[in-house]
C-alpha cells in the first residue's frame, strides 16, 4: 500500500473459506504464493467475499487474474476460463454473494473507464458449499492443476513467476 | 487516551466513507435516472452545479466527458448492475441535467470514499475487519522515530487524507442531496414511520466515557423537546431501558427480555403473518420501537444544542427551501427524504471531528503520551456489561456476560435489528414497516417507491436479499400487504 509506483497486475483469490469449497480461490492464491514470487507490479489479493472494498485493486490496473469457485454445471473439479466479455453474462446467472459483488465492481471500473484490459478468471466447479473450514479431497487435488493454469496465463501476459527456492 | 483518539479517528473515517457510499452509490440509483443523463445540455449542467455550489469539478467541459463515458458504456450493452435500474420510470423526476451532474459526482464519489477509507486502513492495519482494536486499547505502537509505527510521516499523510475529501462533503455532497431532496419534495411526505429516535452519543474525549463530543439519547413521540441524553458508557436509563421480544421471530418460545437474560435458539416455523415471520428480533425501549440511524442521531444532537448539527441541519433546509421555492422546515425530517438528509448532514458532522480528532490525537502525543494500552483486569464472579457506539446505520450494543473470566451470554442489538424489527409483543410494527404503510406506487410491478423507502434506512442486509436464478431472473418477489 505504500509502495511508491502502483501495481499494474492483481491476483486475487475469492471466495469465502467458511463454506469449504467457495474458498477454493484464496487457498489456490495461498499454495500459488507459497511456490511462487512475482515482480513488485504485481499485487496478490485474498479478495474474500468483499465487494466494493476489491475496487482500489482493480481500478486503473492493465490486467486482473482471478481464481474463483464458479457453477458450470459440470462435475466437481472441472476447470474453465473465463475472459473478459464472457465473464458478465456467467456471472449474472450465479447465487453465489460474492459474484454479485465483484460484478458491481466490474461494472463500476467499466463506466468509470478505468476498466483492466485484459480480466481472466480461474474457474472450478466447486463440491460441497457446506459450512467448513477445509475442502472437500477433490478440491484440495485440484489446487495444483489450478496454481499451473494461473502460471501459464500469467507467462501469457509475460509476467514471470520465479519457483521459491525450496530450501528456503 | 491516544487509543480513545484512534478509535474516534477511525470511526469517523469509516462513517464518512460509508455515508458517501450509501447516498451515490446505494441509494441514489433510486432518485437519479442515468440514462436521462444522457440528454442532458452539459453547458445548462455546468451553469447549474455553479449556481449550488463552489465545487471545482463541475465545468461543462467535465459534464461533456462523463456523458461521452456513459454513451460509451450503455451502448457496449453490458450494464451489469445498471441492468436492472428503473430507468424512465414514472416516479424518476429529475430533469436529464440534474441527472448528469448527480452521475458525475457519483464517479468522482468513488475516488472520495477509498481515500478516507485509507485512514481506516492507515489505522487499522486493513478495513473492513480491522486488526487493532484490544480489550484496554489498541494495538497501534506510537513512536516518533520509528519508522515501522504510527509517526508524524503517517500522522500527517491522514491529515492530508482528511483535507483532501473536506470539499467534496461539503460542496458536492451536501448540495447533491438538497437537490434531490427539493426535486422530491414531495417525499417529505412519505416514508415517516416510527418516530421514536435512539441513538448514542460518540467519540469520547475521556478515558471513562463521560465526556462526548457528539451527544446521542431518546426522543419520543418526534417531539424534540423530550429528549433524554444518554450521559455516560455506565448510563442507567439506557441500560434499564432496552429489551427484546421473540414473538414474531423465528426462535424457541414467546417472551421480552433483557439482552443479559436472552437465549438465542433458532426455529424456523415457515412464513406466517400473523405469527412468526422474521429472523430479527423485535427490539424496544422503554416498550416501544424505535428509529435508530443517522436521522435519529442528527435529531438527538439537534436537540441537544450540538453547534455544527444546528448549523448543517439550518443550511440544508435553506438549500432545499430555496431550489423548492417553498419553505421548508425540520417537520419534513420526519420522512423518507429525511433520513437521506440527515445522513449526507452526519457524514458533515463526522466530517469536521476528524480533524478535531486529528488534532487531539497529535496534540496528546505532543504532551509526550505514546501509551495505546492498559492491561485490563477481569474481575472473578459473574459481571455484566454494555458497551454502544452510534455505527454509520445506528446505535449498536453488545451485551455480555461473563462468569469467572469466560463468556456465558453475548447477544448484539444492531442497529438494522432495530429498524427491520417485525412486530414487538405488543405487536406493533417496527420502523421498515410503519415507514411503507401509505407509499403510493407508480406501478405495481416496479415498486420503486418501496425500494426508495427502505434504501433510506441504508439496510445492512445487502448480503441477504439478493439471490439469482440460473437464467438471470430475479426470484425476489415484493407482497404487498
Amino acid at each position: 500500500m505504500y509502495s511508491i509506483k502502483e501495481p499494474t497486475v492483481t491476483i486475487m483469490g475469492l471466495g469465502n473459506i467458511l463454506l469449504m469449497d467457495e474458498g477454493v480461490g484464496v487457498h489456490t492464491v495461498n499454495a500459488f504464493q507459497e511456490r511462487y514470487s512475482v515482480p513488485d507490479y504485481v499485487e496478490i489479493i485474498d479478495g474474500g467475499a468483499a465487494g466494493l472494498d476489491l475496487l482500489p485493486f482493480i481500478d486503473g490496473r492493465q490486467k486482473l487474474l482471478m481464481i474463483d469457485a464458479v457453477n458450470f454445471d459440470r462435475e466437481p473439479g472441472y476447470i474453465d476460463i473465463l475472459e473478459n466479455e464472457a465473464i458478465p453474462a456467467k456471472f449474472s446467472t450465479k447465487t453465489s454473494l460474492h459474484h454479485l459483488g465483484l460484478l458491481d465492481v466490474l461494472s463500476i471500473v467499466k463506466l468509470s473507464d478505468t476498466s483492466p484490459k485484459d480480466i481472466c478468471i480461474i474457474g472450478i466447479q466447486p463440491k460441497s458449499m457446506e459450512l467448513g473450514l477445509d475442502m472437500t479431497p477433490e478440491i484440495w487435488d485440484k489446487v495444483n492443476t489450478l496454481v499451473e493454469r494461473m502460471v501459464s496465463k500469467l507467462q501469457e501476459w509475460n509476467v514471470p513467476c520465479a519457483l521459491r527456492s525450496p530450501l528456503k | 487516551m491516544n487509543a480513545q483518539f484512534i478509535r474516534n479517528l477511525m470511526i469517523t473515517a469509516h462513517g464518512v466513507h460509508d455515508h458517501i457510499v450509501h447516498f451515490y452509490h446505494l441509494a441514489a440509483l433510486d432518485w437519479v435516472d442515468i440514462v436521462s443523463a444522457l440528454k442532458a445540455d452539459p453547458k445548462k449542467t455546468s451553469q447549474l452545479a455553479e449556481s449550488l455550489s463552489s465545487w471545482d469539478q463541475n465545468s461543462a467541459k467535465h459534464f461533456k466527458e462523463v456523458q461521452e463515458k456513459l454513451k460509451t458504456f450503455v451502448s457496449s450493452g453490458q450494464l451489469g448492475i445498471y441492468a436492472n435500474g428503473y430507468w424512465g420510470h414514472p416516479a424518476m423526476k429529475l430533469s436529464p441535467e440534474v441527472n448528469l451532474l448527480a452521475t458525475s459526482h457519483y464517479l468522482q464519489a468513488l475516488h472520495f470514499q477509498r481515500r478516507i477509507n485509507m485512514v481506516v486502513s492507515i489505522l487499522g492495519g486493513k478495513t473492513p475487519h480491522i486488526q487493532n482494536l484490544a480489550v484496554g486499547g489498541v494495538a497501534n505502537a506510537i513512536n516518533p522515530d520509528n519508522q515501522s509505527t504510527l509517526n508524524m510521516e503517517r500522522l500527517y499523510y491522514i491529515k492530508t487524507l482528511i483535507d483532501e475529501v473536506g470539499s467534496f462533503v461539503k460542496n458536492a455532497m451536501l448540495v447533491d442531496v438538497a437537490a434531490v431532496a427539493a426535486f422530491y419534495a414531495d417525499w417529505t411526505g412519505y416514508g415517516k414511520g416510527v418516530t421514536n429516535y435512539l441513538s448514542a452519543p460518540d467519540l469520547p474525549m475521556d478515558t471513562k466515557g463521560t465526556v462526548f463530543a457528539l451527544p446521542g439519547g431518546y426522543i419520543a413521540n418526534g417531539d424534540l423537546a423530550s429528549f433524554t441524553p444518554i450521559k455516560s458508557f455506565n448510563d442507567e436509563y439506557f441500560k434499564n431501558g432496552v429489551k427484546e421480544s421473540i414473538k414474531h421471530s423465528w426462535y424457541k418460545g414467546d417472551w421480552n427480555k433483557h439482552p443479559w437474560d436472552e437465549t438465542t435458539d433458532p426455529n424456523y416455523t415457515g412464513m406466517q403473518y400473523d405469527d412468526k415471520y422474521s429472523w430479527v428480533k423485535a427490539p424496544t425501549f422503554y416498550g416501544k420501537p424505535a428509529q435508530v440511524g443517522p436521522l435519529a442521531n442528527v435529531l438527538c444532537m439537534y436537540a441537544a444544542g450540538h453547534a455544527g448539527t444546528k448549523k448543517y441541519v439550518g443550511d440544508m433546509l435553506a438549500t432545499i427551501s430555496s431550489l423548492a421555492k417553498t419553505k421548508v422546515g425540520p417537520a419534513a425530517l420526519h420522512s423518507t427524504i429525511g433520513r437521506i438528509g440527515a445522513r449526507a448532514i452526519r457524514c458533515a458532522v463526522l466530517y469536521d471531528e476528524l480533524t478535531t480528532q486529528w488534532n487531539a490525537l497529535v496534540a496528546n502525543i505532543g504532551k509526550g503520551d505514546v501509551k495505546t494500552f492498559n492491561a485490563p483486569v477481569f474481575p472473578s464472579g459473574e459481571i455484566r456489561g454494555v458497551g454502544f457506539h452510534e455505527a454509520p446505520r445506528g446505535i449498536l450494543s453488545h451485551w455480555s456476560v461473563i462468569k469467572n473470566g469466560k463468556i456465558k451470554n453475548y447477544q448484539c442489538v444492531v442497529p438494522s435489528t432495530w429498524n427491520a424489527s417485525p412486530r414487538n409483543g405488543d405487536s406493533a410494527p417496527g420502523p421498515y414497516e410503519a415507514s411503507l404503510v401509505g407509499t403510493p406506487l407508480a406501478d405495481p410491478e416496479k415498486p420503486l417507491e418501496v425500494l426508495r423507502t427502505v434504501h433510506s434506512f441504508d439496510p445492512c442486509l445487502a448480503c441477504a436479499i439478493h439471490m439469482v436464478d440460473a437464467k438471470g431472473n430475479d426470484i425476489v418477489k415484493v407482497k404487498a400487504l
